[in-house]
C-alpha cells in the first residue's frame, strides 16, 4: 500500500480529526499481535515529537490502523468524507 | 504543590502503554509508576522503554517486592535504569501480595524485616558499597557491582497496614499509601508520622503519595462501571475491619469474593455498590474527582497517584486529568 499517496487525499484541515480517530482505532484494537514492532516504534517516535499529524506521521498512523483494523480505518476515512482514500484502501485490500 | 503520578499495569502491549506514558508526561504528570506482577510484562523492560520515550518524568516500579526478586537484582535493575535516565529513577518497594506469592510457592516471611533489609541492601549496593549483610531474611557476603553507579536513588515504601506505614515513614524517602478514601489516607498518614518522628526526621522531608484506584469520565455511569472492576478486587481483598470502617456489608463483600473465585465476573462486578466505589476509589466526573482529591490533600499527602483503571477510556481519561484536574491544583 502506498501510504504517502493515501495521505495526499486527506485535506490538511481534516488531518487533526483523522489523526484522533485513527489513534482511537489503534489503541482500542485487540489485534496487538499484528502490529510490527518497527511500525510501533516509529509511531511512538512521531508521538514523542508530537508530529503524528504531519504528512509522514499520518502515513504511519494509516499504516498502523490499516494493519490492525482495516475496516475501522476505512470507516474513519468515510466518516470524514475522505472517500478517495477509503476507496483506494478497499481496492488495494481486495486486489 | 501536589505532584500527580500515574500508574500503569503492563498487561497491554508495550506500544499502547508507551503511548499513554508519553501522553501523561506531556499532560503534566511528574511521576510514572509501573506495577510489578509476574503475570504481566516485565516491569524493568517496560520502564527501560519508558526511559527511552520520555525525558522528564520520574519513574520506577510501583511496587516491587523483596521475595520474587533478590534485592541485589533489584539494585542492579534500578542502577542500570538510573544510568539510562539519570536522576529520574525511584524505587517502590513493598511486601507484595500473599495471593501472588502463594501462586509461585514463595513464602511471605517477616514482611517488615524483608522490606527493611532489602532496602538497606539496595541502598548500599546502589551507593557502590561492598555489602556484607546478615539480616533476618537476607544475607550477602561481599556483594558489589563491577560497574560504577550514580549514587542514591529515592526509595518509596508501599504500605497499607499500620506497622508497614510506620516503617515507611521511618526509612522511606517516600511512601505509597495504598488507599483512596480520606478516612483511610488520614489514618495512614498518622501512622507514617509516627515512623517519621521515631526516625527524627521531618514529615516534609518525605514524599507521601495516595496511590489510588481512579476512574474519571464526563459520564458518571461510565466512570463507575470502569471503577467497579478494580473495586471488586479491592473489596474482596479487604479485611473486615476496613470494610466496617466504611460501613460496607461484610456479607456482600464475601459474595463478591466468591464470585471472583468462580471467575463469575458479571456477578462480581454487579455486586459492587456505590458505597464500595466511594470507599475504595476516586471516581466520577472531573469536578467530582477534584473535590475528592482536595479532601485527600487535607490529610497531608504530597503526591496523588492516578491508579488503575484510570478511566473507561484511558486516553480520554489522561486527557481529562491533564486538561481539567491537574491545572486546577497548579493554579
Amino acid at each position: 500500500m502506498d501510504y504517502d499517496r493515501l495521505v495526499s487525499f486527506i485535506p490538511a484541515a481534516k488531518r487533526e480529526m483523522l489523526s484522533d480517530k485513527l489513534v482511537d482505532v489503534i489503541l482500542a484494537s485487540k489485534n496487538d499481535e499484528k502490529m510490527p514492532s518497527r511500525l510501533a516504534n516509529t509511531m511512538l517516535q512521531y508521538w514523542q515529537r508530537d508530529v503524528l499529524e504531519s504528512e509522514s506521521g499520518m502515513a504511519v498512523l494509516l499504516e498502523a490502523a490499516i494493519t490492525l483494523e482495516p475496516e475501522k480505518a476505512i470507516g474513519a476515512l468515510n466518516e470524514l468524507q475522505v472517500r478517495d482514500a477509503a476507496e483506494l484502501i478497499k481496492a488495494t485490500l481486495t486486489s | 504543590m501536589v505532584k500527580f503520578g500515574i500508574e500503569f499495569v503492563p498487561r497491554e502491549s508495550y506500544w499502547k502503554i508507551m503511548y499513554y506514558v508519553i501522553q501523561a508526561e506531556r499532560g503534566g504528570f511528574s511521576n510514572l509508576w509501573m506495577t510489578d506482577h509476574f503475570i504481566n510484562r516485565n516491569v524493568y523492560a517496560t520502564l527501560t522503554t519508558a526511559a527511552m520515550f520520555t525525558n522528564k518524568i520520574t519513574f520506577g516500579p510501583g511496587v516491587t517486592n523483596p521475595y520474587m526478586v533478590n534485592p541485589v537484582f533489584t539494585a542492579q535493575a534500578i542502577a542500570t535504569l538510573d544510568e539510562l535516565a539519570p536522576g529520574r529513577v525511584v524505587l517502590g518497594m513493598g511486601p507484595g501480595d500473599k495471593t501472588t506469592l502463594d501462586s509461585v510457592g514463595v513464602e511471605m516471611q517477616k514482611p517488615l524485616a524483608a522490606v527493611q533489609e532489602s532496602i538497606d541492601i539496595i541502598r548500599r549496593m546502589v551507593s557502590g558499597e561492598t555489602v556484607a549483610y546478615q539480616g533476618e531474611v537476607f544475607r550477602t557476603a561481599g556483594a558489589k557491582f563491577v560497574f560504577k553507579t550514580r549514587g542514591r536513588i529515592p526509595v518509596y515504601v508501599g504500605a497499607q497496614g499500620p506497622k508497614m506505614l510506620a516503617l515507611a515513614g521511618k526509612i522511606g524517602d517516600g511512601v505509597l499509601i495504598n488507599a483512596s478514601h480520606p478516612k483511610d489516607v488520614e489514618y495512614a498518614v498518622n501512622c507514617v508520622k509516627e515512623g517519621v518522628t521515631a526516625a527524627g526526621k521531618k514529615y516534609s522531608e518525605i514524599d507521601v503519595a495516595a496511590y489510588t484506584s481512579f476512574s474519571v469520565h464526563e459520564d458518571i455511569n461510565k466512570a463507575n462501571k470502569a471503577a467497579a472492576r478494580a473495586v471488586a478486587f479491592i473489596v474482596a481483598g479487604s479485611p473486615p475491619q476496613l470494610l466496617e470502617r466504611h460501613e460496607i456489608d461484610v456479607k456482600k463483600a464475601e459474595e463478591i469474593k466468591e464470585a471472583l473465585k468462580a471467575n463469575d465476573w458479571g456477578r462480581a462486578f454487579s455486586g459492587v455498590t456505590p458505597e464500595m466505589i466511594s470507599a475504595f476509589s476516586v471516581c466520577g466526573t472531573p469536578d467530582t474527582c477534584i473535590e475528592r482529591i482536595a479532601d485527600l490533600l487535607k490529610s497531608g499527602i504530597s503526591q496523588f497517584v492516578v491508579g488503575s483503571p484510570i478511566g473507561a477510556n484511558v486516553r480520554e481519561a489522561i486527557k481529562l486529568v491533564s486538561e481539567k484536574i491537574i491545572p486546577h491544583f497548579k493554579a
